[in-house]
């Protein structure tokens, strides 16, 4: 073996390595989603392969199948309430909604600020930035009661709008950051050469910078998106009948024990949007998309 | 095409005056080049005309007509920067068609022109290629491509060639001069580069701290510069200036410097005890091994310190009154490093600049 095949399967394994740690707690967690009760809680060995492999934790869960009795038989004595109780599937419709519609919306009003910011002055536009990345400085538990009385006055809480309001305003100071340094990225005589060729400002922007920044919004889309899929304390104040999927799953642990199963599926469920969405902007995703406009 | 005309204009930032007071009338056709160092404010003024800076105050006008408030959009000019500034994402058709698909105009036209303006930037085969996949000579050309296929009014260049390599600019000099000859369009073109400017313009405008120091032909301002910054400025390399101070001797006058006695051309301006600047231009400082009949017996001795070879001519380089002086000759002369030699100035084109105003005498 020489020394560049040797380095080339040094380089191999310690990656392979690295990639295991990562993935090994979601492996760990999608394969205890298809685990009868008997081989997560068995008591003797620690079971990874040798068991019969269910589904009953995803038809509960996210397809709203009857809940048969578990392993343990003790599903009448949990202290969940009802029918129903495990039924993830409103939770994946509600996150999908919030987590696209906030998105969406972060994403397009943190587009123009970010647009004018970089490329217009005016007053105040100096400490602007940092005013609205102050917005950031605070803990969300540390403004979680005013929102919850001023979401309730509104008439926002517990509804779908105001979690997405909610989310849109927690990411915009950081989708704006990212999106006006995409922009300051631009050299600011694209917009000028587009001027001057009979574009107004609006044209300026729509048909040459945002084009040519693709991959910086897609970015930040998907930044947003895994926040608002994932965030949890915002979604467990403002609401009592809409439950996202984390909170929807903390319900899942129950004061005489937790459904790991069902915990295990809904989690392994969850996962799937976000990876769809991922895949899809992730052709985005990718520098150098300015290059050739200018001088490199 | 329109004939622009600058009067009375000024630019501040804050408390920094850019431009100041400037006027400056270009006629309809012509190639004007604005020639500074950087700083002078050239390019401000270029972005004034533009209508991509503000005016402090002064007026712009083309055809007479004054376009102060006009936005850029509306001036139907095209400008061409430094930096290319092409649509990255569009190819280079489309890239060129920007303009007239924002008139709306009919694609059968829009097709022609693209197709016009190819032909003459030789750019027919990349039409579909985006910009990342050309050269910098490329995209340089597909910027002037998206301006010709506009009919502007006015051209606007913006340094466009000092980002591309050596050879490549020579070349894209004498494509900008041909495509002007061509189209005879206005043409205001910023440089800091006085071989670009000496060899397109019809015109050139030489400012420094916003104020215009001489414009007039090229030749002309090689031959009779004004001033001292521009006699130093034209010309590469560039003129030879001796600080000296005019003595006389049985009625003839003489620059002396340390040692030196240079000879003035009859009937220059000066007065004895004046200090003066001394400039010749290193075409007209003859080098050679004997003293010239026509110093009159005041030699003027150097010591060589390297010589150039460039080809059609030799550079030579050597310390006279303790200054760097160049002389070039287009015999191939062999003097040694150390060796000392006699320059001898024609005096048909010595220039004189007063040594306190610094203007021509």
């Amino acid at each position: 073996m020489n020394k560049s095949t040797l380095m080339t399967t040094l380089r191999y394994l310690v990656s392979a390595f690295i990639v295991a740690v990562f993935v090994f707690p979601i492996a760990w967690f999608g394969l205890t989603s298809i685990k009868p009760t008997s081989a997560v809680f068995n008591k003797d060995k620690v079971v990874v392969f040798d068991f019969e492999p269910t589904f009953e934790n995803y038809q509960v869960t996210v397809l709203g199948g009857k809940k048969a009795d578990t392993a343990s038989g003790s599903n009448l004595l949990m202290g969940t309430s009802g029918e129903g109780a495990y039924d993830g599937r409103s939770s994946i419709a509600s996150s999908l909604i919030i987590a696209i519609s906030s998105t969406f919306a972060a994403t397009v009003i943190s587009l123009f600020a970010a647009y004018a910011l970089s490329r217009l002055s005016f007053r105040g536009s100096q400490g602007y930035m940092h005013w609205i990345l102050s917005q950031r400085f605070l803990p969300p538990i540390a403004i979680i009661i005013p929102l919850v009385f001023i979401f309730r006055d509104l008439g926002l809480r517990d509804t779908h709008l105001g979690i997405i309001i909610a989310h849109t305003l927690i990411n915009i100071p950081i989708a704006l950051l990212i999106l006006k340094s995409f922009f300051d990225d631009v050299p600011v005589e694209i917009d000028q050469a587009a001027m001057i060729d009979g574009a107004t400002r609006f044209q300026c922007f729509y048909l040459v910078v945002v084009p040519m920044i693709k991959g910086g919004i897609a970015a930040t889309a998907v930044l947003c998106f895994i926040f608002s899929w994932t965030e949890f304390l915002l979604s467990l104040f403002l609401t009592n009948s809409i439950r996202t999927i984390p909170v929807k799953i903390t319900t899942f642990v129950t004061s005489t024990g937790s459904e790991w199963g069902y915990i295990s599926a809904l989690g392994t469920a969850a996962i799937i949007p976000g990876f769809i969405f991922i895949l899809l902007v992730q052709n985005h995703l990718v520098r150098g998309l300015t290059m050739g406009a200018i001088k490199d | 095409m329109a004939s622009v005309k600058i009067t009375d204009l000024h630019k501040t930032y804050g408390t920094t005056k850019v431009i100041e007071g400037l006027d400056l009338a270009v006629d309809d056709g012509r190639f004007v080049v604005l020639l500074g160092p950087s700083g002078c404010g050239k390019s401000t003024l270029l972005r004034m005309i533009a209508g991509l800076e503000s005016i402090t105050a002064g007026d712009v006008l083309f055809d007479d007509k004054r376009v102060n408030d006009v936005h850029a959009k509306d001036r139907n000019i095209a400008m061409v920067f430094q930096n290319y500034a092409l649509y990255a994402h569009m190819s280079v058709r489309k890239n060129m068609a920007f303009s007239m698909r924002l008139k709306k105009t009919d694609k059968k036209i829009i097709d022609e022109k693209v197709k016009w303006a190819s032909s003459i930037l030789g750019l027919d085969d990349y039409l579909d290629r985006l910009p990342k996949e050309l050269s910098g000579g490329q995209r340089q050309r597909v910027a002037m491509g998206r301006a010709i296929v506009r009919d502007p009014d006015v051209f606007l260049f913006d340094e466009p060639l000092s980002n591309l390599d050596a050879k490549l600019r020579v070349q894209m000099r004498t494509e900008i001069k041909d495509l002007h000859q061509r189209l005879k369009t206005t043409t205001i073109y910023v440089t800091h580069d006085q071989i670009e400017a000496m060899t397109m313009a019809d015109e050139v405008v030489i400012m420094r701290d916003g104020v215009i120091e001489q414009s007039g032909s090229p030749m002309e301002i090689y031959d009779r510069p004004n001033n001292l910054f521009v006699a130093q400025f034209i010309g590469s390399p560039g003129m030879n200036i001796i600080e000296c101070r005019v003595t006389g001797e049985n009625g003839t006058l003489y620059g002396a410097a340390e040692g030196l006695q240079l000879p003035l051309p009859s009937g220059a301006n000066v007065s004895v005890g004046q200090n003066i600047y001394y400039g010749v231009r290193p075409e007209h400082f003859r080098s050679s091994r004997q003293v010239a009949a026509s110093a009159g017996g005041k030699a003027i001795a150097g010591a060589v310190r390297v010589v150039e070879p460039t080809g059609p001519e030799i550079h030579v380089y050597a310390k006279l009154a303790g200054q760097d002086i160049c002389s070039i000759s287009r015999e191939r002369v062999i003097w040694d490093p150390g060796e000392e030699i006699f320059f001898d100035p024609d005096l048909d084109h010595v220039h004189l600049f007063d040594g306190v105003s610094k203007k021509a005498l």
